[in-house]
């Protein structure tokens, strides 16, 4: 009966904690209640504790987090909506954000073009046919300010999907928050910065593998300090699953990537507790229903206890997983595309019942093209229907104690843990990329799920099977085509009319603390004030740095 | 006489997105090509220039990004002003329907839209560089499955209900076939059948056979496609055949038997069906 008084004891302390949590935050409502008036509990627990609960699921909001990280969950505040988007130039695109806002989106979610990821200007060579095709085209501060023009930044929380040049971006979001008189402290947000994965599936990495960690400690550093706010890195299963790994292989290769962030941080010296908190996740919310509730429940835990046993952090908040989910963008068929939006419901409902903090819904014709208005208004809807209308929000972790969902949770977990073994005798996630290791488990992985489509062994509906004839052929969004010599010609007159010694200048001085070791986010900052572009800054990086080639 | 496709396999610009590119890699490499493959971001001039230092003779573009109407034609370009215009250029990724048309008016042979099968894209170039060297397609496709294994019996009544009953096979039918002489009987076994041949009189093929040997095997058919083009080809290659053009045998079939001592004693029979028997 040790278990029972312990469950009891912990229940207790759950319930004050939930108690002082709602005097600060209540909940949406004072009941919850179906329609057919019964009252919706908080928490629903077992009536009598078995082994193990304790020790595997514990309390929302205590460790090890299986249930959530929260005590009240979306009783509280439901997630963020965050639509990832951005196209064509900075003025169209913050058009964009602000009929998002206006929609009810609660937070912004910046796509940057090619060009700007792997860090060129719009008039070099290596960024034809690319400038504002799968994102905003960013060179300088101007276009930033251009992009955030009248949007409050001490209110909207924003992330921006970058990793090579994280630092130049963020860096011209402070300045841009200063400008509107709004300090670093008061901004808070999201940058991807995770280069490790870039390496292994998306592919917009510039410098080798040290140099990048640098970068990535650099920001860590100078964040704790002067941007308490902003989550430093969103380290990335998203892209690892689209290239076509299992959901194993998702949680698996992200977590090794976290620790190394994790490893390289510490060498640096800084403190676990000091970074620990702001570091957050980015999952894919695919197919598998069951699988991907309990992939998510079981990252919380894995994560929970390896900061915990590993690294010996005391915070609470830097054993908390946080996660940002998106719904699969291959599982997307250019097949009939309303049938995605189907699919997108389902996916999402994982990521929420899985405990996810923020949200994008895909949007249906994202197989064929950038999303047109109405699809992605569609795609916005179909979260905020879940969240309004399904009652899936009015308990915490609904699916916890399922025999199948537990035992799924368990599964993922031992698998991870066997791939993390593996990883580490490889000498970790940095070495185990260079060796390409889960590259080609990844490459192997998809080639298999791409024969069993075309067997016919996995249906993929109105592609392999339930197919049409004639498929309709949808309206699709297009750039502009004269967006190239657009954008080239407003950074020919920024390049005019910016103060070309105080520009040399700084890239001068930045060379020089790329040479060393000095913190290198005050002296991008000191760049991107003076107008350096994004080129610039990653041509005097890459100068010093060298480029990384692939495996 | 037998030629190893060479394919270059691609991916123009910044995209990273590979794992369509990887696929179709292996895919094609699987199919019996030789596949290389670029890595990522190539400018159009890095492309053309290893397709015609590879000697290859397909090149696959992949491109996600949205950036395939600048990219790909200029590649086309590129092997033109070199003299390399006889590479066959085919693309594919996230690429809009209305794109498509542009696109191959620019020289790109074919767009391969999200969901195409990769052995689809692969009969494609098969296709497309065997049309360009002028080798005659039809006689390259192997023989598909053994048809049916014909066994001769002195009475399909006595014979029958060994297979029906203890081997427990289907029986789908049983006919006369006039032209050979015999009354048949189809047995399914999987996607191939066996056929029990009895002859209807004494000088049937089967009569003889069976006088001169006894029951048993009497032949192994083949199901091809392109029964008359394959006998000419049998034929100018000196392989001796016992119908020089197709009859007509059981379930409306065309067929045609070599003769046993091209295949060192075994009796082989081309069998040509029409395209809804396949399941």
């Amino acid at each position: 009966m040790a278990d029972q008084t312990n469950f009891d004891e912990l229940y207790k302390e759950w319930k004050m904690k939930t108690e002082e949590l709602m005097n600060r935050f209540p909940e949406k409502k004072e009941q919850f209640k179906t329609s057919s008036d019964i009252e919706v509990d908080r928490l629903y627990t077992p009536e009598t504790v078995d082994e193990g609960y304790i020790e595997k699921l514990g309390f929302p909001g205590m460790y090890p987090y299986t249930r959530g990280i929260q005590p009240t969950m979306y009783r509280g505040r439901t997630w963020t909506m965050r639509q990832y988007a951005g196209f064509g130039s900075a003025e169209e695109t913050n058009k964009r954000f602000r009929y998002l806002l206006d929609q009810g989106q609660t937070g912004l979610s910046v796509a940057f073009d090619l060009p700007t990821q792997i860090g060129y200007d719009s008039d070099d060579p290596m960024a034809k046919g690319e400038v504002g095709k799968v994102g905003v085209a960013i060179d300088s501060l101007e276009d930033m300010e251009a992009l955030l023009h009248k949007i409050p930044l001490d209110k909207v929380s924003t992330s921006m999907t970058i990793n090579a040049p994280a630092a130049v971006l963020l860096a011209m979001y402070i300045v841009v928050a200063e400008k509107q008189g709004v300090s670093p402290e008061k901004i808070s947000g999201t940058i991807q910065n995770d280069i490790l994965k870039e390496y292994i599936a998306r592919g917009t990495y510039i410098f080798p593998p040290k140099p990048s960690m640098r970068l990535i400690t650099d920001i860590f550093a100078f964040c704790s300090k002067n941007v308490p706010r902003w989550n430093t890195i969103s380290i990335s299963g998203y892209h690892i699953r689209e290239a076509g790994s299992t959901a194993a292989q998702e949680l698996a290769f992200t977590i090794a990537n976290g620790m190394a962030y994790v490893d390289a941080a510490l060498d640096a010296g800084l403190k676990i507790d000091e970074f620990a908190p702001r570091l957050a996740f980015f999952f894919n919310g695919h197919n598998q229903f069951f699988e991907e509730v309990a992939k998510f429940r079981a990252a919380r835990r894995i994560w929970a206890k390896i900061m915990k046993e590993k690294y010996g952090a005391k915070k609470e908040k830097s054993l908390q997983l946080r996660f940002h989910t998106q719904v699969a963008g291959s599982t997307l068929t250019a097949q009939q595309p309303d049938n995605n939006i189907v699919r997108v419901t389902i996916q999402a409902l994982a990521a929420v019942l899985g405990g996810t903090q923020s949200l994008h819904t895909n949007a249906r014709d994202e197989a064929l093209a950038l999303p047109t208005e109405d699809s992605a208004r569609i795609a916005l809807r179909t979260q905020q229907i879940i969240a309004n209308e399904s009652g899936v929000t009015d308990t915490v972790d609904p699916l916890g104690g399922s025999y199948y969902i537990e035992s799924l949770t368990d599964e993922i977990e031992k698998k991870v843990e066997e791939y993390l073994e593996k990883i580490n005798d490889l000498g970790g996630a940095v070495s185990a990329v260079e060796q390409g290791y889960m590259q080609r488990e990844i490459h192997q992985a998809a080639y298999e799920t791409q024969k069993k489509i075309e067997s016919g062994e996995e249906i993929v509906v109105g592609m392999n099977k339930f197919t049409l004839e004639d498929e309709p052929k949808p309206e699709l969004h297009r750039v502009d085509p004269e967006l190239q010599r657009k954008q080239t010609e407003k950074l020919k007159s920024v390049r005019e009319n910016r103060d070309q010694n105080r520009v040399s200048a700084r890239l001068d001085e930045l060379r020089q603390g790329a040479k060393g070791t000095d913190n290198l986010m005050p002296l991008i900052i000191n760049c991107v004030r003076d107008y350096c572009t994004v080129g610039e800054i990653c041509g005097v990086l890459r100068e010093e740095f060298g480029e990384y080639t692939g495996v | 006489m037998e030629k190893t496709i060479r394919v270059l396999i691609a991916k123009p610009g910044l995209d990273g997105h590979d794992r369509g590119a990887l696929v179709i890699a292996q895919a094609l490499r699987d199919y019996g090509m030789e596949v290389i493959y670029t890595g990522l971001r190539q400018t159009p001039a890095q492309i053309a220039a290893s397709a015609i230092q590879e000697d290859v003779d397909v090149i696959g573009l992949s491109c996600l990004s949205g950036a395939h109407n600048e990219l790909f034609p200029e590649i086309v370009e590129l092997l033109k002003e070199r003299g390399a215009d006889d590479i066959i250029v085919v693309g594919g990724g996230v690429i809009p329907w209305e794109d498509i048309p542009f696109l191959e008016s620019r020289g790109i042979k074919k767009v391969f839209t999200p969901g195409t099968p990769t052995k689809d894209t692969a009969v494609f170039i098969e296709k497309a560089v065997y049309e360009r060297d002028g080798v005659d397609m039809s006689k390259k496709e192997p023989p598909k499955k053994i048809d049916h294994i014909g066994i001769a019996v002195k009475s399909l009544e006595e014979a029958l209900p060994f297979y029906a009953n203890d081997m427990h096979l289907k029986l789908e039918a049983i006919e006369e076939v006039q032209s050979e002489g015999v009354k048949v009987a189809f047995l399914k076994v999987g996607e191939t059948r066996i056929e029990l041949l009895e002859a209807l009189s004494d000088d049937s093929p089967i009569a003889k056979f069976i006088e001169k040997r006894g029951e048993g095997i009497h032949h192994v058919a083949l199901g091809v496609d392109n029964i008359e083009e394959r006998l000419n080809e049998l034929k100018q290659n000196g392989v001796s055949l016992i119908h020089e053009t197709p009859v007509n045998g059981a379930g409306g079939a065309k067929i045609a038997f070599l003769h046993p001592k091209a295949s060192r004693g075994v009796l082989y029979e081309l069998c040509e069906k029409e395209k809804k028997e396949d399941e």
